[in-house]
């Protein structure tokens, strides 16, 4: 039988603490037993999102932040800070512990096999999608999806996000980069090393498209079916909870 | 990248907070690490000796770091 997972388009665009919040709340339950495995589809609006190591002192043009009206979170998760904006088409995943695609309790091996339904997707679409350890998603080289994720809470969890149509050049004005690398250059080095999928198929695709292609993807490489749902009341919850006492806070998003 | 904020005394670590864009779970090991690092001397071979007792004791798994990686960026400190 074909094991059936959750599929949850739920998302805050211009809220970018309560998308954090709904990210967190979903492994938890799912851990809990309280929550199916889930696939979950979402984007920020002018966003920076920190890794849950790095310091916003030392990654954050505050400055440019301010002018531009960018937002800044920390996810609960390791890795890099990232820019998000509309073009950018977030994906999480969350499986309970134990799950035979990710046996054991390597994070590496997490990574891999959780890319692989993203990279099944894009290759659907015409693109050359390569899953590169650590945590990318590489089209002939260039990055087009970073991804971050744990073990913890009895859960599974990867998410990443994949860049269709985003901004390139706002990465190097709001994130901080060494004297040396002015801005225009850094800019110009972060367009060398990453790409988009709308540049690498030279035409207008939606992150709607990248979602289907995903979504498909998805139920191919693992062979199951992506059904439709919501969160359940204490899955709001939770994230509710977590809004108030975690996500909507500045300790937690830049006093670390 | 690793980064080390630290405070030292007569040598000893007093506090120190690392961070950085590596991954590192329990998520919540690094406060432990950060822990067992105060009053540990500024000295390569007892850092190791530390760090390594870290992953051991704690089970804890880093992608992207290394106990070699938490030493040397502490170190760097000494340094600057």
């Amino acid at each position: 039988m074909v094991e059936t997972w959750r599929l949850v388009d739920l998302e805050y665009r211009d809220d970018p603490f309560r998308n954090m919040s709904v990210e967190e709340a979903i492994p938890r339950a799912v851990g809990e037993g309280n929550a199916p495995n889930t696939v979950r589809f979402w984007h920020n609006s002018n966003t920076i999102v920190l890794g849950c190591f790095q310091s916003a002192d030392l990654e954050v043009n505050f400055d440019a932040c301010k002018a531009s009206g960018t937002e800044i979170v920390r996810r609960f998760t390791g890795g890099g800070a990232v820019y998000h904006d509309a073009g950018n088409l977030n994906y999480a995943i969350s499986l309970k512990k134990g799950h035979p695609l990710v046996p054991g309790n390597d994070l590496q091996l997490v990574f891999q096999k959780l890319s692989e339904g993203t990279v099944e997707g894009l290759k659907s679409l015409g693109v050359n999608a390569e899953f590169q350890p650590i945590n990318d998603i590489q089209v002939d080289g260039k990055k087009v999806s970073g991804a971050a994720g744990s073990i913890r809470w009895g859960t599974i969890f990867h998410h990443g996000c994949i860049l269709v149509a985003s901004d390139l050049a706002i990465l190097g004005r709001v994130l901080n980069v060494p004297r040396l690398k002015l801005a225009d250059r850094h800019v110009a080095s972060v367009q060398k090393r990453v790409t988009t999928i709308r540049d690498e198929l030279q035409k207008d695709i939606t992150t709607r498209d990248v979602r289907d292609a995903i979504v498909r993807g998805v139920e191919k490489v693992y062979n199951v079916r992506l059904v439709e749902g919501q969160l359940s009341k204490s899955e709001e919850a939770k994230a509710k909870e977590l809004y108030d006492t975690k996500y909507s806070s500045t300790k937690w998003n830049l006093e670390q | 990248m690793l980064r080390v904020r630290l405070t030292e005394k007569d040598g000893r670590i007093e506090t120190v907070k690392i961070s950085g864009d590596f991954f590192l779970i329990p998520e919540d090991s690094l406060a432990k690490l950060e822990k067992m690092l105060e009053d540990t001397r500024l000295d390569e071979k007892e850092l190791k000796l530390l760090v390594d007792r870290f992953f051991r004791g704690t089970n804890a798994q880093g992608l992207g770091v290394s106990s070699d990686d938490f030493v040397k960026a502490i170190l760097s400190t000494k340094r600057a």
